[in-house]
């Protein structure tokens, strides 16, 4: 155990820090068109894409050639600590960045790296992810939408929900099923498919906050005709290819939950002085007890984030990780919550400004997004008594 | 920032454990819950291995061991809910003779030829504030009175090191055990060895000469000792969990085991993080120590307030999912259930902490 990084990584550290000065996008370029959808790319987001992928700090674990410098984790890990801390969005289409550029990377063709990953790559185009659907959310596998051979063709029939980002991407990393013979786990495959394609149909999901700026969508699927070129990995292969993809993800994304807590928790703490000022003495002993139990949190994700990295690492796996998604998304909806208590009536206010913002009842919403999506934290449960603690599925 | 353990705690926590699993298995324990037997024996092991000495300084005749490590020990003491004075010597009383420069109090502690314990709380106080016993005196003439309670491992010490009031603030002073009343009461878990002191002007030697500086390594080995305390729990606790998954692994109950409901899934989650949480924020209080960190002081808090919350999960579900089994006496979980829950009142308890660790953040007054 320590508390420092090598000097080596403080160097690191310090040459992107100084990289970051010069090339940030300016705060008053977000402000004006901010990241409000996970495919919308804004100019600012697109040119700033662009930079890191030249300069080899789009993924820096990654070679030169694909927009990194063979960086190690820990690198990685500095690198994100610091984008984090400057407040400044990495991509403003995570799912592209984070899943579906490293799995066609993985698992694409040569065609497939050059025409759908090196394009997201370089900010020109977003894409989505096509999985959950109706009667597939926690149970993914169980999805229905079908993909059936004909020639040298896809045709494509059936629904998808909750796709991010769906209303502005320019393509979608397909799940379909492909093989309704076989266990629902074995006969699902990936597709390509761009969203202009005919028989696509896009229609947003107004959400509970901001309605006017949609980013869940239903997408239905009618006849689509889609190449078998467009086909990803192997046929029928989907499933342990998207345990892979989401791997991928799931080795750093406990990050910005440990960072958006501590961010929350900052912000809570300077202001909190002034909140518990006009408060009488009892209410005071109950908020700083409230806000004691919440640092303790703060302090404690980030303890199991990093102790958890740490044995990745070493170890290749870490318990700790199957936690951190329910654990960090639990905490900051509490946070959220007894933020918006102690602000009283002045958490009432609504609007896109007041997203993040501490203390609205806005932000207390919108942080469902992270217990609810990408396995809820039902799931989470389940998955760590079964996989972790070897408790019998039943 | 690396917070996993290296590969050397890992060995250290691994003999340790395999140690304590030969010469403190739940027999032994059972034995000093029924009066058939006494920590006496095993204390003699620990001493044999040196254990005593893990965090003593290697010029001071110690291992020279970190801070860290001293955690491990404390953590796998909570595990065999160990009964004896070891845990009170390794936190307590050595740390506070070793950094008084007491040379032969505490080559006569490590060497197992003095049993010491540390009085500090009164009236279930761990704070500078609560301590109202007071010494009068000088040079090598001193007087203590006032009582103490709940001192850990006070039961079979040889002397005690009082944090008593002077005129020049709160000292050290070690009391031979002759010169104090000692109350043993019965206790819940006697394997801690607590006991109730009163002091009647009674003859003291300086220990740590009063003044603002006694009272910074006062606050040091307090810090310290809550910290070794949390991880102590933490082992009482971690034992609990891993004890109730696998009873919940193989009772049946309507064809099925129980750990198969979802209903025991989620608890078991819950118990799982619990841990985990505490652990985390234990180990990171005991490096922030170790390397002196700026945050050391909210660090300790967090660690005492986190095992408090973990004992209080643990010790109601490791009961409640045993079922009527684990409300007997036959069965040995009772020993860490009692370990947990009397570790939390030690050194400060879970609401002391919090509050403690509110003042800190600003956010009202000291306690």
């Amino acid at each position: 155990m320590k508390l420092r990084f090598d000097d080596s990584v403080e160097a690191f550290r310090a040459e992107f820090l100084e990289w970051l000065a010069v090339n940030r996008p300016p705060a008053e370029a977000i402000e004006a068109d901010p990241p409000r959808s996970s495919a919308y790319i804004p100019e600012w987001a697109a040119s700033f894409t662009r930079r890191m992928f030249d300069d080899g700090w789009l993924v820096p674990g990654w070679p030169p050639e694909r927009g990194g410098r063979n960086a190690g984790p820990i690198e990685t890990l500095v690198y994100l600590e610091e984008l984090n801390k400057a407040n400044v969005p990495r991509t403003t289409n995570p799912q592209g960045l984070g899943i579906i550029a490293p799995s066609l990377l993985d698992y694409g063709t040569e065609e497939q790296i050059e025409n759908y990953a090196m394009p997201l790559l370089r900010g020109e185009t977003s894409a989505c992810l096509g999985m959950s659907e109706p009667d597939a959310g926690s149970d993914l596998a169980n999805l229905k939408t079908r993909a059936v051979r004909d020639g040298d063709n896809f045709i494509i029939n059936g629904q998808k929900v909750w796709t991010s980002g769906a209303n502005f991407a320019d393509f979608c990393f397909l799940f379909c099923r492909t093989d309704p013979d076989a266990p629902k786990h074995k006969g699902i495959s990936i597709v390509l498919m761009p969203m202009d394609t005919p028989g696509v149909t896009v229609r947003p999901l107004t959400e509970i906050i901001s309605p006017e700026y949609p980013d869940l969508n239903e997408v239905f699927l009618d006849d689509v005709v889609l190449p078998v070129s467009n086909l990803v990995g192997e046929l029928n292969n989907g499933w342990a290819m998207a345990n892979g993809s989401l791997a991928h993800e799931r080795s750093m994304v406990w990050l910005m939950g440990v960072m958006g807590m501590e961010s929350s928790m900052n912000e809570l703490l300077a202001e909190a002085p002034a909140l518990l000022a006009s408060l009488s003495a009892a209410e005071q002993a109950t908020a700083a007890d409230d806000i004691a139990g919440l640092y303790i949190d703060t302090v404690a994700s980030r303890c199991l984030g990093y102790r958890g990295f740490a044995r990745y690492v070493k170890t290749g796996s870490a318990p700790e990780q199957a936690l951190m998604k329910m654990y960090s998304t639990e905490i900051r909806r509490d946070l959220l919550q007894i933020a918006a208590e102690l602000r009283g009536p002045a958490a009432l206010p609504t609007g896109l400004s007041r997203h993040g913002a501490v203390g609205s009842l806005d932000a207390y919403f919108t942080t469902f997004g992270g217990t609810i999506s990408a396995g809820s934290s039902e799931i989470q449960r389940n998955i760590v008594a079964e996989r972790v603690l070897g408790l019998p599925r039943g | 920032m690396d917070l996993e353990l290296s590969d050397d705690q890992f060995e250290l926590r691994d003999n340790i454990r395999s140690v304590l699993e030969g010469a403190c298995p739940p027999s032994v324990v059972r034995a000093v819950y029924e009066g058939q037997g006494t920590s006496a024996e095993l204390w003699q092991q620990m001493v044999e291995l040196y254990w005593p000495a893990l965090g003593v300084a290697e010029d001071a005749g110690g291992l020279g061991m970190g801070f860290v490590e001293v955690g491990l020990l404390a953590e796998e003491l909570g595990r065999a809910a160990a009964p004896g004075p070891l845990l009170a010597m390794v936190t307590q009383y050595i740390p506070m003779v070793e950094a008084a420069g007491a040379a032969d109090p505490l080559a006569a502690a490590i060497a197992g030829e003095t049993i010491g314990a540390l009085a500090y709380a009164e009236n279930g106080r761990w704070e500078p504030a609560a301590v109202a016993a007071s010494a009068e005196g000088s040079g090598d003439a001193w007087s203590v009175t006032g009582t103490k309670g709940a001192v850990l491992g006070g039961a079979n010490a040889d002397v005690f090191a009082v944090v008593a009031r002077t005129a020049e603030g709160l000292g050290v002073f070690l009391v031979e055990r002759s010169d104090a009343a000692v109350d043993v009461p019965a206790l819940l878990d006697p394997g801690l060895e607590l006991a109730d002191l009163e002091f009647a002007a009674a003859p003291a030697t300086v220990l740590l000469a009063p003044g603002p500086d006694a009272e910074a390594v006062i606050d040091a080995v307090a810090s310290q000792a809550s910290v070794a305390m949390a991880l102590h729990v933490i082992g009482a606790c971690r034992r609990i969990f891993e004890v109730t998954l696998d009873y919940a692994k193989v009772r049946e109950q309507y064809d099925r085991v129980i750990g198969s409901f979802q209903a025991l899934k989620h608890r078991f989650a819950e118990m799982y993080l619990a841990v985990e949480r505490a652990n985390a924020v234990g180990y990171y209080a005991a490096l922030a120590i170790a390397e002196d960190a700026p945050d050391r002081a909210e660090a300790v808090h967090v660690a005492k307030a986190a095992a408090g919350d973990c004992q209080r999960l643990l010790a109601q579900d490791g009961l409640q999912l045993h079922g009527g089994i684990g409300y007997t006496w036959e069965n040995d979980l009772h020993f860490l259930l009692k370990r947990a829950k009397s570790g939390d009142v030690l050194c400060g308890g879970r609401g002391f902490h919090r509050a403690r660790l509110a003042a800190l953040l600003g956010l009202g007054e000291a306690a």
